[in-house]
């Protein structure tokens, strides 16, 4: 693509064909007006295109969108710009193109290794989903305040150990609920 | 600076594909197929390709004309393509006057075609001729129809030919 910016001005229609430089760009060639695709795009399809060029085909048959080289189905927002290093220019006359659609990217996912032993980093908080809803929500805001002081994380199961062992503590808290419940209902 | 109308290529570089499908159909021309390159330099949006019946079809040793109009739309707009001269090839999709039904010339034209794929879609039809025989809705055709094959509201119904 470099090669190409450098070269474009001298570029004629007609250059000798058949050198190496000539059958690199071919590579890079817009499907659609043959010349070096300026301003390139790239359909999911993978087919290479200038973007006026490409704008002006889907302008044409705008009911009927797909891709001239291979037929599928293919539209504005689904089309992935390529910015070269030596593709900065700004001199397309043909102004009245709207323009290229941006790249669509991401922030990498800050993923702090294996997810199982992933609870200390983030605010890890399970709930525990049971019954009413006080009782929900007791059960978890026990779970939370419970993870740093008395068990090491293990995994996880838990969530389900939890019950297993403190069947008595349950029972308050099931007692406690109940009351919350009958306050509720004479209030 | 040229302001770009609706569904052209500026001048330049509609002048620019043509001239390098020229010089590529001039250069690897399909088997059979020969573009007669001074014409086109004379005149871009008119060219005549010469053709020749594929060896061990039907029409084996027939030689026949193609003549391309292109439009200032092209490649957007598919070129105007017709038989022309005194050797119409007789074929279920060849009228006698030299249009031709053929999907990729209007509805399923795609500005990623060119002349040489047009051609080699042309070579290949009377290639898998079995029965010269005319269209059978030749002769109305052929009276009431525009001269233009690409005002014809095509019925693109058969694929095996």
């Amino acid at each position: 693509m470099v090669i190409a910016s450098e070269a474009g001005p001298s570029k004629s229609g007609r250059e000798k064909e058949g050198s190496p430089e000539e059958k690199d760009d071919r590579t890079f060639e817009c499907n659609i007006c043959l010349d070096t695709a300026k301003d390139a795009v790239v359909s999911m399809c993978g087919h290479l295109f200038c973007w006026p060029c490409l704008h002006q085909w889907l302008d044409t048959r705008p009911t009927r969108q797909v891709c001239p080289v291979c037929k599928a189905a293919i539209s504005e927002d689904k089309v992935i710009p390529l910015y070269g290093r030596g593709s900065t220019k700004q001199e397309d006359p043909r102004n009245k193109v709207p323009p290229r659609p941006p790249g669509q990217r991401t922030e990498p996912e800050n993923n702090g290794g294996f997810p199982g032993f992933g609870f200390g980093d983030g605010g890890f908080h399970m709930s525990f989903g049971i019954g009413a809803f006080p009782f929900g929500f007791v059960t978890s805001s026990f779970n939370f305040g419970d993870h740093h002081h008395q068990r090491p994380a293990h995994g996880a199961g838990r969530g389900m150990a939890l019950l297993d062992e403190d069947p008595f503590v349950s029972k308050i808290f099931l007692w406690v609920a109940a009351i919350f419940i009958m306050w509720l209902f004479y209030a | 600076m040229q302001s770009l109308k609706a569904g052209h290529l500026d001048a330049s570089r509609w002048e620019r594909r043509l001239q390098k499908e020229l010089m590529s159909l001039m250069k690897e021309p399909p088997p059979g197929v020969e573009v007669d390159g001074d014409q086109a330099e004379q005149n871009l949006s008119l060219w005549t390709v010469h053709m020749k019946g594929a060896e061990g079809t039907l029409y084996e040793g027939e030689s026949f004309q193609l003549q391309f109009k292109f439009s200032p739309k092209y490649p957007f707009d598919s070129p105007e393509v017709t038989f022309i001269g005194s050797n119409i090839p007789v074929h279920p999709h060849v009228y006698s006057n030299g249009h031709i039904c053929l999907s990729i010339l209007t509805d399923d034209w795609s500005p990623a075609l060119s002349v040489q794929s047009v051609c080699l879609s042309i070579v290949s039809m009377l290639s898998s001729c079995k029965e010269k025989k005319r269209p059978p809705d030749n002769s109305f055709y052929v009276k009431t129809c525009n001269k233009n094959p690409k005002k014809t509201k095509w019925w693109y119904h058969d694929d095996s030919v």
